[in-house]
């Protein structure tokens, strides 16, 4: 009876225990943070991933990630880079009017001067034939002739030398210009360069510590945990203190060491790229103004040798549709006076041509630089957008190594707490476990 | 006496039998029903690094366009103008590239699911631990002879529930404290960067730059993070009350879960 009663009391209490375990899992699947209680199997866990990476010790350097990507930003998507390209279009425009209305000048002057060299070739015809008796007095006509011609040299030469100057002080301004954004363009790739192995760096040295503070956990534990026995002898007590000191001093002395060649490495490379950026600016300026005194002095000779192919026929009868030759006039002279005409009218089409195409090369040359000038500066807006690419790399990459060393720690916690699946990215905290401060606690660990 | 005894076991495993009906919902919603595919790896199927290729071809002769069309304008409102139409045209181009194909994607991940028997498919970026890996089927679905077959069911009540965030930042209240932080943010951004231009040196700029920072990050525990909190507690009763165990946001939600966004905004309204 006896024990037909303890048998029924057992079977009693063996249905109550599992009833209650099964009640305490569906309790279990609402606990939140509030209640944390041991999990059961087949419940969902989460973590507050933002909160953990808050905690991991890369997390500095992924701040200062983010504070060099925000940085970036506030400079390079500020209006006055996009302003920069625009200002450049405009000033082209504005070169490219001022341009035109010279050529527009030079075509008056040169038509203008068709003009004038027509009635001095008809004086010339006249004084030709005056000469040979049958006209007005050749010394007459010849005198305002050379007047004439001296007034047109003074001109051409004003015209050319104002031009000479013009295009010399545009393409020295320009060669200024493109040697400052050269400079910034310079310093900038030299202050990324130095940033990036800044950046190198510290990674190696928090990855470092992190392998020091890994190689040395098990003996720190095992250290801890004799100092943690109260039993410990003083004697004992003091030998493990100084064991862990040790240990610590290790660490810090292998960190420092490491931070001092990184110190001497920066220091090295600052001064190289310090040399490297003034030399590259020595180099591509010296180019840069041997190219601008090539084109200046091209422009000289050029110039010149348009002059004196101007000034030489002068006096010349150019433009008509003929020479006007005077009734009368003996047909070997009408031929002689006719070639003259041929003769003149060609160099002075040939003058004229080559003047425009002067300016025409001096209108493409110059548009020409200040594109280049665009170029620069686009440079260097692609060397920013570059930039922040490879700062949301390196982000990504770094983010990624503390996401998965995290889900490693929470891996092992779920499984000890038995939830099969964990999740992050919880918009609200509903039901599920909440496993973001254990994981925390372990992350911490990961500091010492 | 032994029939007594026989009588109590039975009682006992009637009672453990009915003890998974007795319980709240949240019991029943066993993990096993949670899958999650990595979108990554789908992405990397040859239908969609074709339709890659051509948007980025696409992108690559709008990019040059755009730049043709930026060299000549200085006015800010006509650069914003123009930057939203060459914006809208690479989205319809996408759409039209990617839409037909992500429709295929949804039927086969749908098919996948329904056939084991998962109530929720997730994105593997949120999943840390657990659940199944249903990529492999997926991409062997979509890489198959034919079109996948959509499930004849629809997916089962999940204890994972969504909110579409979108619809809930259109909420008038939050969505005028938002506009309210971004004229906020770009005032500041406009002065900071008036200052750096003016900075002597770095030390200067980067003492604009943390006053930026801070004057951004004020504004935000002001105006934002209450609302954000609030939201947080409202998606959280809802949650409770429909004894939902998780609330994850729709970006993140592939297939099926319970969508409980309409409450959400009813509740914040």
């Amino acid at each position: 009876m006896s024990q037909a009663r303890s048998s029924k009391a057992g079977a009693f209490v063996a249905c109550g225990a599992l009833v209650v375990s099964l009640a305490a899992c569906a309790r279990q699947a609402t606990t939140t943070a509030e209640s944390p209680r041991p999990a059961l199997n087949g419940h969902v866990g989460y973590v507050r991933m933002e909160e953990l990476v808050k905690k991991h010790p890369l997390y500095a350097q992924l701040a200062r990630l983010d504070e060099d990507m925000a940085a970036l930003q506030l400079k390079s998507v500020g209006p006055e880079i996009a302003r920069s390209g625009a200002d450049i279009a405009v000033e082209a425009k504005r070169l490219q009017s001022e341009l035109d209305i010279a050529a527009t000048r030079t075509k008056k002057a040169l038509a203008d001067k068709q003009i004038e060299y027509a009635k001095l070739e008809q004086s010339a015809i006249n004084a030709a034939i005056g000469g040979g008796g049958s006209g007005p007095g050749g010394g007459a006509i010849a005198g305002g002739i050379a007047q004439q011609a001296r007034a047109q040299q003074q001109s051409v030469l004003r015209d050319a030398q104002k031009n000479l100057d013009t295009y010399r002080r545009e393409v020295i301004a320009q060669d200024q210009s493109a040697v400052a954004s050269l400079n910034a363009s310079l310093a900038e790739r030299a202050s990324r360069t130095f940033r990036a192995k800044a950046d190198e760096l510290q990674r190696k040295e928090t990855d470092f510590a992190l392998s020091l503070a890994t190689e040395d956990s098990a003996e720190r534990l095992s250290l801890r945990t004799k100092l943690s026995n109260l039993a410990l002898d003083d004697s004992s007590r003091d030998d493990v203190k100084k064991q862990l000191d040790a240990l610590d001093k290790k660490e810090s002395d292998a960190l420092a060491a490491l931070k001092n060649r990184d110190q001497s490495t920066l220091a090295a490379l600052q001064t190289q790229l310090h040399d490297g950026v003034r030399a590259d600016l020595r180099a591509q300026v010296a180019v840069m103004q041997k190219r601008t005194l090539v084109k200046i002095n091209e422009r000289e000779t050029s110039t010149r040798q348009q002059l004196i192919a101007k000034l030489r026929p002068l006096p010349q009868a150019a433009g008509g549709s003929g020479v006007n030759v005077p009734a009368g006039v003996a047909p070997d002279m009408r031929s002689k006076l006719e070639a003259l005409h041929k003769k003149y009218q060609s160099d002075f089409d040939k003058d004229a041509n080559r003047t425009i195409a002067s300016f025409q090369a001096t209108r493409a040359d110059l548009t020409r630089r200040f594109r280049e000038l665009g170029q620069v500066d686009q440079t260097a807006q692609a060397g920013a957008a570059k930039q922040m690419d490879s700062l949301q790399k390196q982000r990504g990459d770094l983010y990624g190594q503390m996401v998965a060393q995290i889900g490693r720690e929470v891996k092992t916690i779920a499984e000890k707490r038995g939830i099969n699946v964990v999740v992050s990215g919880v918009v609200a905290p509903a039901g599920g476990v909440d496993l973001t401060a254990d994981a925390e606690k372990d992350i911490e660990s990961l500091h010492e | 006496m032994a029939t007594r005894t026989h009588r109590l076991a039975i009682a006992c495993a009637a009672l453990l039998l009915a003890a998974p009906i007795l319980t709240p919902a949240t019991l029943a919603a066993d993990v096993v029903d949670i899958g999650f595919v990595d979108q990554a790896a789908l992405s990397n199927i040859r239908q969609f690094t074709d339709a890659n290729r051509q948007l980025a071809g696409f992108k690559s002769d709008l990019d040059k366009q755009f730049a043709q069309r930026m060299r000549s304008v200085k006015d800010g409102a006509t650069q914003q103008r123009i930057a939203q139409e060459f914006q809208n045209k690479l989205g319809t181009r996408q759409r039209e590239l990617f839409g037909p194909l992500f429709a295929r994607a949804q039927v086969a991940i749908a098919s996948v699911a329904s056939s084991k028997n998962l109530s929720v498919v997730v994105d593997k970026r949120i999943v840390i631990f657990g659940g199944q890996d249903v990529t492999q089927n997926v991409i062997n679905l979509l890489a198959g002879p034919g079109d996948p077959i959509p499930p004849v069911n629809t997916p089962p009540p999940s204890s994972v529930g969504y909110v579409d965030q979108t619809q809930i930042d259109a909420i008038p209240k939050l969505k005028s404290a938002n506009e309210e932080f971004q004229k906020f943010q770009a005032d500041q951004q406009k002065a900071a960067q008036a200052k750096i231009k003016s900075a002597k040196n770095d030390a200067d700029r980067q003492s604009v730059f943390k006053e930026y920072q801070t004057a951004l990050a004020d504004k935000n525990k002001s105006a934002i993070a209450p609302l954000v909190d609030k939201t947080r507690d409202a998606i959280a009763d809802v949650a409770k009350k429909k004894g939902l165990l998780l609330v994850i946001d729709r970006s993140n939600l592939i297939y099926g879960g319970t969508d409980i966004t309409s409450d959400v905004t009813s509740a914040l309204k």
